[in-house]
């Protein structure tokens, strides 16, 4: 599974929605109607998953599912982790 | 109070003048008076029994400019002392047993009475925390937050509990009277019902329905103020307080700087200092200093609160239909409850944390300083422990308390401990830090949530909170150990090293306590108990003379605490650190300070944003929405708090930046 499919499967899960409604271009709060409280425990599932840190600064930068996946993709490389 | 030095009997010409002006005695040799004693001032007069009166040369100043001459007119008195200058007019039913200070002003009361043996509201039981009993803690006038608390907490005490009771019964023993006393100044209108009530100096007593055994305590620098149809029974009401607006009482203690108003009721309740109660119900409690309750269909019982605030319609439960009502609540410093929420007791939550929903289930959270306490569907509590560390909240309410402290006058009894980072509140976060870390690795992936004490929890939030608590222990830990090298960064490393030594006498517990508001390391509450059950402190005066001096050492049992838990946490102990340890250190304080300061500027900004604009721009336009939100709440760049924080956060850069090239430059 790619990192798209497994943070969409993740924010699905957690917002107990169908993966099909979560798109790239989902905003969390908008369009998926994620609140506060929700959006920790999005952060720190991410964060169990990918085995990765976000703070709160990160977390406010990423607003859509898409800036989620680039956000994620760009710590597992910093990581020195594969992407794929 | 002051007096005329001496009392004379009235001449014949005096009486004579007197009676012309309508006054009256069953025996005018019991009637004294005092040198320069103007009997033009007493008209329609009844003296019953032994009366002395003073001079009557001035006026009595009273609210709006209005000035009014000193004399007695149209009164019955009955066995009292009237000192200077002092008015007494339209009394319905009598005066009796009272000694009244100069200046005093007593204008259209029904009957003011003191019955034999009073004792004024003084050794009251009051059933706080328990309302069934068994915590009662006796009113005395001087009673201070420390001293009840520990009369209602430390029950598993008994020899200490009686031994707090006999110092209270002393205090009560000093003000037991056949006299009551109204103060030189105060000023009682409109009453009808004043019965064993003493009225201390400068107090303001206006139209009040109903005062029966009771204290008002004030001073010309502190004074009381008591209006509008207020009703009190078995009270005591402390200086700088207001009650107002038909508030009712009934057992209740009314500490320094309160305000009770707008028809909030009270039972069995202590309120001490700066507390604020209004439209609701309070019920066996114990209010610590900054108790606040505003809002209608509030519901306070059978718990302890301190630093509190209750949301609209915030609501308890006591009772199991069981037993009685024999449940207690412990809500610790700073607790908040959202609007209508709900708690069934027995429970506890930890300091600092917030209450939203309807609980009805029995939790402990008391390890958890910070929480988001959120009741599920099915009652059951939700813990997102440290959730409300870096919060705006929490810092506006750091700087609050000590600009809302409305004690006025030398004698503040009442001890305060304001700050929200100290050995109690970081010890709770390096425990839970502990607790969380054990159940991270205990507990299985596939587990969503842990339960802790009756509180459930996410299993993918024990890390988060770890990292929540981790950053303000470190802020708290560096910002200390930095303070301690700055003062002594001129004398060089040896000097830093001596100035990390704990300092002589300082106590080292690694819990501390909240006694009443007061914090202190455990060792120092066991020595007083101790100390008091010893029968070295015997008095209630020692008593304060001893937690005034644990006050006083705050500073070194707190360097104490740090000094070790530096050692625990970070791996090094503070004299074996080098001058690039301290760099580093110093570095690493500024890191974890300008995390803290920058999530709380997100935290603040989410006043400003999207959500928070609903329903701006009433019958506009978009542009209008941006616009009306801007005229009301101002701009996020523009706000004070947003502006001090910032400011903080340049402050906090320049000081690390001070402070390595100073170091860098000196070692």
């Amino acid at each position: 599974m790619d990192i798209e499919q497994r943070v969409r499967k993740v924010v699905a899960r957690q917002l107990k929605l169908d993966e099909k409604e979560v798109k790239l271009e989902s905003e969390f709060v908008r369009d998926l109607g994620a609140e506060s409280i929700q959006s920790i425990e999005l952060v720190a599932c991410f964060e169990e998953e990918f085995d990765i840190e976000m703070d709160e600064q990160d977390a406010l930068a990423v607003r859509t599912v898409g800036s989620a996946v680039e956000f994620i993709k760009k710590a597992i490389e910093e990581r020195g982790g594969k992407t794929q | 109070m002051s007096q005329p030095n001496s009392y004379g009997n009235l001449t014949q010409e005096e009486i004579e003048i007197l009676e012309r002006q309508g006054c009256s005695s069953q025996d005018w040799s019991q009637v004294k008076v005092a040198d320069g004693f103007n009997p033009a001032r007493v008209r329609n007069v009844q003296f019953l029994g032994r009366v002395h009166v003073g001079r009557f040369t001035g006026g009595i100043k009273l609210a709006g400019g209005l000035e009014k001459p000193s004399g007695i007119y149209c009164a019955t008195i009955v066995d009292c002392t009237i000192g200077d200058d002092v008015r007494i007019s339209n009394v319905g039913v009598h005066i009796a047993n009272y000694d009244i200070g100069p200046n005093a002003c007593i204008e259209n009361v029904g009957t003011m009475l003191t019955r034999p043996g009073a004792t004024f509201g003084n050794g009251v039981k009051v059933a706080v925390l328990n309302e069934a009993g068994g915590r009662e803690v006796t009113l005395f006038d001087e009673l201070s937050a420390q001293f009840a608390y520990l009369m209602c907490m430390h029950r598993y005490r008994p020899e200490l509990i009686e031994k707090l009771l006999e110092m209270a019964a002393k205090e009560v023993k000093k003000v037991r009277s056949d006299i009551g006393k109204v103060g030189a100044g105060a000023q009682i209108c409109s009453t009808p019902e004043i019965i064993d009530v003493n009225v201390g100096p400068c107090s303001i007593i206006k139209a009040a329905a109903s005062l029966v055994n009771g204290t008002v305590l004030s001073s010309v620098e502190a004074p009381s103020i008591i209006e509008s149809n207020v009703v009190a029974e078995d009270f005591i009401i402390a200086e700088s307080a207001s009650v107002t607006g038909s508030a009712h009482l009934k057992k209740v203690f009314v500490g320094q700087g309160c305000q009770i108003g707008s028809q909030f009721s009270a039972e069995n309740s202590l309120f001490f200092s700066n507390c604020e109660a209004f439209n609701g119900e309070a019920c066996s409690v114990f209010a610590g200093p900054y108790t606040v309750t505003h809002h209608k269909s509030t519901l306070l019982i059978a718990c302890l609160f301190s630093f509190y605030n209750a949301g609209s319609g915030t609501n308890q439960s006591n009772h199991m239909y069981k037993l009685g009502p024999v449940h207690e609540g412990k809500l610790e410093r700073g607790t908040k409850a959202g609007s209508f929420s709900y708690m069934m007791w027995p429970c506890r939550v930890g300091p600092f944390s917030v209450v939203l929903g309807k609980h009805t289930r029995i939790f402990d959270t008391s390890d958890f300083p910070f929480g988001h306490l959120e009741a599920g569907p099915d009652g059951k509590c939700s813990m997102i422990p440290g959730l409300y560390l870096a919060t705006a909240g929490t810092l506006r309410d750091a700087e609050k308390w000590p600009k809302r402290d409305r004690r006025r006058g030398a004698i503040k009894r009442d001890i305060i401990s304001f700050d929200i980072f100290s050995p109690y509140t970081v010890g709770k976060m390096v425990r839970a830090s502990s607790i969380l870390s054990s159940l991270q690795d205990s507990t299985d992936r596939s587990v969503e949530e842990v339960s802790i004490n009756g509180a459930e929890m996410k299993r993918v939030l024990l890390r988060t909170s770890q990292k929540f608590y981790r950053t303000s222990i470190e802020m708290y830990l560096l910002g200390k150990v930095l303070a301690k090298c700055e003062k002594a960064l001129d004398g060089g490393i040896e000097e830093i090293r001596k100035a990390f030594a704990a300092e002589a006498g300082a106590v080292f517990s690694r819990d501390w306590v909240d006694i009443g508001g007061q914090l202190m390391p455990k060792q120092r509450l066991l020595d007083v108990t101790n100390s008091i059950e010893g029968g070295e402190i015997t008095d209630f005066a020692a008593f304060c003379g001893e937690v005034a001096k644990i006050y006083q050492a705050f500073e070194k049992d707190e360097w104490a605490w740090v000094k070790e838990t530096y050692k625990e946490f970070f791996g090094r102990a503070l004299e074996t650190l080098t001058k690039d340890d301290l760099v580093e250190a110093a570095e690493s304080y500024r890191r974890a300070k300008i995390r803290f300061l920058k999530q709380v500027l997100i935290d603040a900004e989410k006043d400003f944003g999207g959500l928070s604009r609903t329903g701006f721009g009433q019958d506009g336009s978009a542009e209008d929405l941006d616009e009306d939100f801007r005229q009301v709440r101002g701009l996020y760049d523009e706000n004070k708090f947003v502006k001090e924080t910032r400011a903080n956060i340049e402050a906090v850069e320049c000081r690390v930046a001070e402070f390595k090239e100073k170091i860098l430059a000196v070692l």
